[in-house]
């Protein structure tokens, strides 16, 4: 009974540890857009955009290729 | 630090390789960062990006790196389209595939163009690396050899005796001896401005034609040495891309699959050779790592253990690297062909035979 007591305290604090645990990897795919996004000096993830936006302003084009890490 | 140049430029993060036009971009897709800068036609002024290891991946790279390709980029912008030509060369030959999910390995997964936001977002994604991966492994399903410039792919200047300072555009630190570079008569400061007639403004453009060199070529360089503007040939001679250690790079782990069901490898080094009773010329590759699942298990199921040292690789009992003995195998035996491997086991010598995928 003790030993059931101590596993089931055990698998408690593994799960409440596992909810309280970082955002999933697609919360940081969004967050990472919406943090871009928000600060407005890159285009996120619109290529058509930038190309366009690259022959109406005479600007050259950065494309920087970067995963969410 | 950049602000200043980014403003002069529409900057664009792309995060993810689905929907990528691989006419355009193409580029060492092992990388974690990269960028290239543009004419908004599609001209390509210049890549950044470079890595050669694993744990340390910013090595290569910098902040006044960058800095300086960007400004770099800006007057190649400036003097655009007059240097048209001279920018023609890096753009690469037309892929097979104009986009990562046409490619064959990949439209199993039904992978498109856009993300999935409103659903499973990240197993979405193409990486950069799934297409170096598809790459090979379209040669790998069709049972042909895996081309070198696939395998030993966006060599390090350092391969022709050319380190650099990655916080400088391309200026030469060392010119290691005996080298290519030396015989070509480089010397540490000389500034790298262009290759086979190509404008370099970062390591990666250097990669970029090196990437391209023949099995046997001559490279014309123009320096700056002291201000003042010099001519030197790099002579590359047959099979100078084979040096180029691969092992460090992500798309390793499935070519340790096709060649070595799993199993990763490292050459003993010299001073642990004589305990084992082996030369500094023999073959000596020690099992790091034996893969546990899938087919990543081929190894394990065929009897290989941790620290087993392969001493013969299909009667091959010369010293290579792991990544020489991945190439060989890779480009010589087809998918299931199966290869005796005699390894060394304390002081047991057994013959077991992998079979290869």
């Amino acid at each position: 009974m003790r030993l059931t007591l101590a596993l089931l305290a055990a698998a408690a604090v593994s799960m409440t540890h596992s909810f309280a645990a970082g955002p999933t990897r697609d919360q940081q795919i969004l967050n990472d857009r919406n943090s871009i996004e928000a600060a407005g000096a890159w285009i996120y993830d619109d290529l058509e955009k930038g190309f366009a936006e690259a022959k109406q302003t005479g600007k050259p084009l950065l494309v920087v290729l970067r995963c969410v890490p | 630090m950049l602000k200043d140049l980014l403003d002069q430029f529409i900057c664009v993060r792309l995060v993810k390789a689905n929907g990528l036009d691989l006419r355009l971009f193409q580029f060492d897709y092992d990388l974690t960062f990269a960028a290239f800068f543009l004419n908004g036609d599609g001209a390509i002024y210049g890549r950044y990006g470079s890595r050669s290891e694993q744990k340390n991946a910013a090595k290569d790279i910098s902040l006044e790196g960058l800095r300086k390709a960007l400004a770099a980029a800006l007057t190649l912008h400036r003097d655009y389209p007059k240097n048209a030509a001279a920018l023609a060369g890096k753009r690469g030959p037309a892929p097979k595939y104009a986009v990562p999910e046409q490619m064959p390995p990949l439209t199993s997964r039904h992978y498109t163009a856009q993300l999935d936001y409103n659903g499973k977002l990240a197993a979405s994604c193409i990486h950069c690396h799934m297409v170096g991966d598809a790459e090979r492994k379209m040669f790998r399903d069709a049972a042909k050899p895996i081309p070198d410039d696939l395998l030993f792919s966006y060599p390090m200047p350092s391969l022709v005796g050319l380190e650099l300072d990655p916080k400088e555009i391309a200026r030469v630190t060392r010119v290691l001896p005996g080298s290519p570079a030396a015989r070509a008569g480089f010397q540490s400061g000389d500034e790298i401005a262009t290759v086979q007639g190509q404008p370099i403004i970062s390591i990666a453009d250097i990669q970029w034609v090196l990437q391209h060199a023949g099995d046997s070529d001559q490279l014309k360089t123009g320096v700056v040495r002291n201000g003042q503007p010099k001519e030197l040939t790099l002579s590359l001679g047959s099979g100078w891309r084979r040096g180029n250690d691969f092992a460090w790079r992500t798309t390793t782990w499935d070519l340790r699959r096709m060649a070595f069901g799993g199993l990763v490898l490292e050459d003993l080094p010299d001073e642990n050779r004589a305990d084992a009773g082996l030369t500094k010329d023999a073959l000596a590759l020690r099992v790091k790592y034996v893969g546990q699942y899938g087919d990543h298990a081929a190894g394990k199921r065929a009897g290989f253990q941790k620290d087993d040292i392969l001493v013969s690789v299909d009667g091959k009992n010369d010293r290579m690297s792991e990544a020489l003995a991945i190439a060989y195998l890779v480009q010589n035996k087809k998918p299931g062909d199966r290869v005796p491997i005699q390894v060394l086991r304390g002081k047991e010598r057994l013959t077991l035979d992998l079979p290869l995928q």
